[in-house]
């Protein structure tokens, strides 16, 4: 034992005399977990005072249905309408231009009369009504349709992303849809006036009857809403507990290539044993990464408008969550070290499979939006289990029956790199083969 | 010389893989307690391969090696308790400091506690190293990290003692603290086992040399006897020459 805090000892000094290296180790994700937070949370949350979408609007109708999506957009607070730029005011092909050229994203072209075209078409619906209601025998309007195609043009640059894209016009076809409705409405209330003079329309406003209710179901007693922030800081804690393979590897390469792993296999020490103490030191650095992570959500995230991380109250469990997830890093670290040549192999591999790993493990994309065959692979990632037990323990409240699939999972992932890395080296000495 | 040899090599063979050619042929060698064994060659004639497989990095393919009776293959384990290691490269930890590393590496080899704290004083003493003891080694000259890179390899006084051209790169006085040291020890029962491309060197230090060339043993016996087996020749580096030829190896 007296051989593993020797080793532990050994690794710690180095680690500690590096201090670039260690400031590194917590600094970049700390700032990862801030920038990428900002970005995601501003991105596509309402929250902040200041429309962040440019949205080109030309009004050619500058009738009822020009003016209401105008003032959808403005109360929206995430677009921002132009109506000119340069102090000229938009044409349809200056807009087309401008999005053209990428200085915008969006341009919204409303076409000339554009109400008057839906209002007829209303009109005749609500004419064809009223007949059917009060002359159903001479059924007056039976040959007459309006199949008048009402078109709104929407120009995208094409580096606007597709989810984005889509929101975007199922807002639109939003606001759209409550304009004709309530166009009909009054149609309606008209028609039945003129025919009907002693009809009084209610003096009241059709609101919509359907409320959605968001209900997140946890396990725990308080209910916690799913922020960005729950969902980000575990999924760039585990991210960069992950990255933990770029100095461990170096550590490892270093060693092997500074000599010193030569000596130490000629000594009465096993590889496992090194191996050891190595993880011990850098588990330490993992947890105390995942600690600032978590600090950062509850403390620094709020000063950038952005709602505060809820940790819970599960700390033991939490806890076992981070070490296991750590263990699994680590595991993976040793593997990549142990098989890689060069520290341009495990800087390149370790980097890129990490990344690979993550997004399969459904840290950007959740993995319930991926095609079947993603998502049977993404059980194959171990960033993805942690992240579901993270998820689990952060969202759900969940006890530690819950996420013991995942912790076996997990430890069962560094059990096995740990043997690979052993066996490997058993039957590839550092020199010669 | 003692009777019984404390390494026996017979018929040791070793194949890289993915190579046709042997690293070793068929090599048979015995090695006597307290012998300075010099293992003399050019680049690629199979000493670092040697010595490895007799530390037990790797294994050998063919053949078989016993070190002080025991089996390479069945207890190495008992075998790295003996032997010290002094590899070629600067095996040390260029961050922590002399006293960090010859304490990690005392304790590689079970060594701790007020006897390896002695030991790595006594150490730092003779080779004189104590006052810098607490600086890093990045901070040393090659000739003081040559000696650190050896008082590793002996801390734990092992019985046999394998080194890799320890004296390569470093100034005259250093070479021969380090040789009159390995000269001491040597007296005191410790067995070496010594690669070196200085020739004058292994002249003067070893009692048995063997020149090996292409994996082969082409001339093996006391420095003295190769020089009357080779009387047109004055020293052992023109034998060397004469065996091994002059054709530049990489």
């Amino acid at each position: 034992m007296f051989k593993f805090f020797s080793g532990f000892r050994k690794e710690a000094l180095i680690l500690l005399r590096d201090i670039s290296g260690l400031i590194l180790v917590f600094l970049m994700p700390m700032v990862m977990v801030i920038i990428l937070a900002l970005v995601q949370e501003f991105g596509w949350n309402t929250l902040t005072s200041e429309p962040q979408v440019q949205v080109l609007f030309v009004d050619l109708d500058h009738d009822s249905l020009g003016v209401q999506i105008e003032n959808g957009f403005n109360s929206s607070r995430i677009f921002k309408v132009i109506k000119s730029v340069d102090n000229v005011n938009l044409t349809q092909e200056k807009a087309r231009q401008l999005v053209f050229e990428g200085k915008y994203q969006i341009a919204v072209i409303i076409p000339e009369n554009v109400t008057k075209r839906i209002r007829n078409k209303i009109q005749l619906l609500v004419a064809k009504t009223m007949s059917a209601l009060t002359m159903p025998s001479l059924d007056l309007f039976k040959d007459i349709f309006n199949k008048d195609t009402i078109e709104v043009t929407l120009y995208f640059d094409p580096a606007v992303r597709n989810s984005f894209k889509n929101a975007f016009i199922s807002s639109l076809k939003e606001k759209n849809a409550r304009i004709e409705s309530k166009m009909v409405f009054n149609t309606f209330n008209n028609e039945l006036k003129r025919q009907f003079p002693q009809f009084r329309p209610p003096d009241v406003e059709y609101s919509e009857s359907v409320n959605f209710n968001e209900v997140y179901p946890s396990g725990k007693e308080h209910e916690i809403i799913p922020t960005s922030t729950q969902h980000n800081v575990p999924s760039w804690a585990i991210f960069a507990m992950f990255f933990i393979v770029i100095p461990l590897t170096s550590s490892i390469i270093k060693e092997r290539e500074e000599g010193s792993l030569i000596r130490l296999l000629t000594m009465p020490v096993s590889y496992l044993n090194l191996f050891l103490a190595k993880i011990g030191v850098y588990l330490i650095v993992c947890f105390i990464q995942f600690i600032l992570m978590v600090l950062v959500g509850i403390y620094l995230l709020p000063l950038f408008g952005i709602p505060a991380f809820d940790p819970g109250n599960q700390y033991i469990l939490l806890s076992v969550m981070a070490i296991t997830s750590s263990l699994a890093a680590l595991g993976y670290g040793i593997m990549v070290g142990t098989i890689a040549k060069t520290h341009q192999q495990a800087a390149a591999f370790g980097s890129v499979s990490v990344v690979i790993l993550a997004a399969l493990g459904g840290l950007w994309v959740p993995t319930y939006l991926m095609p079947p065959i993603m998502k049977h692979v993404a059980t194959f990632s171990p960033l993805n289990w942690a992240h579901a037990g993270f998820l689990d323990v952060f969202l759900r409240g969940s006890d530690f029956m819950a996420v013991s699939h995942e912790l076996v999972k997990l430890f069962i992932f560094f059990l096995c790199t740990i043997a690979i890395a052993i066996v490997y080296r058993k039957f590839k000495p550092p020199i010669g083969s | 010389m003692s009777d019984r040899p404390i390494i026996e090599i017979r018929d040791l063979t070793k194949f890289y893989k993915g190579s046709d050619e042997p690293a070793i042929k068929s090599i048979s060698l015995d090695i006597y307690p307290n012998e300075i064994f010099g293992l003399l060659g050019p680049n690629g004639a199979g000493k670092t391969t040697t010595i490895s497989i007799l530390c037990g990095l790797f294994p050998p393919t063919k053949g078989e090696v016993t070190i002080d009776g025991m089996d390479i293959r069945s207890s190495i384990d008992r075998i790295k308790h003996i032997i010290g290691v002094v590899p070629q490269d600067l095996a040390l930890y260029p961050t922590l400091s002399a006293l960090e590393n010859l304490t990690f590496f005392g304790n590689m080899y079970g060594m701790r506690g007020i006897l390896l704290k002695d030991r790595i004083h006594d150490c730092l003493k003779i080779f004189g190293l104590e006052k810098v003891a607490h600086k890093q080694i990045n901070s040393y000259s090659g000739g003081m990290k040559r000696r650190v890179n050896l008082i590793a390899g002996l801390l734990h006084k092992p019985k046999l003692l394998f080194l890799d051209e320890p004296t390569v790169g470093i100034d005259v006085q250093s070479r021969i603290f380090i040789l009159d040291y390995l000269n001491e020890i040597n007296k005191l029962g410790t067995t070496i086992i010594y690669t070196s491309h200085y020739m004058e060197e292994a002249e003067n230090l070893c009692t048995r040399v063997a020149i090996v060339d292409r994996g082969n043993i082409i001339a093996l016996g006391k420095p003295a006897e190769l020089l009357i087996k080779h009387p047109e020749f004055t020293n052992l580096e023109n034998i060397f020459l004469h065996l091994t030829g002059k054709t530049l190896r990489d």
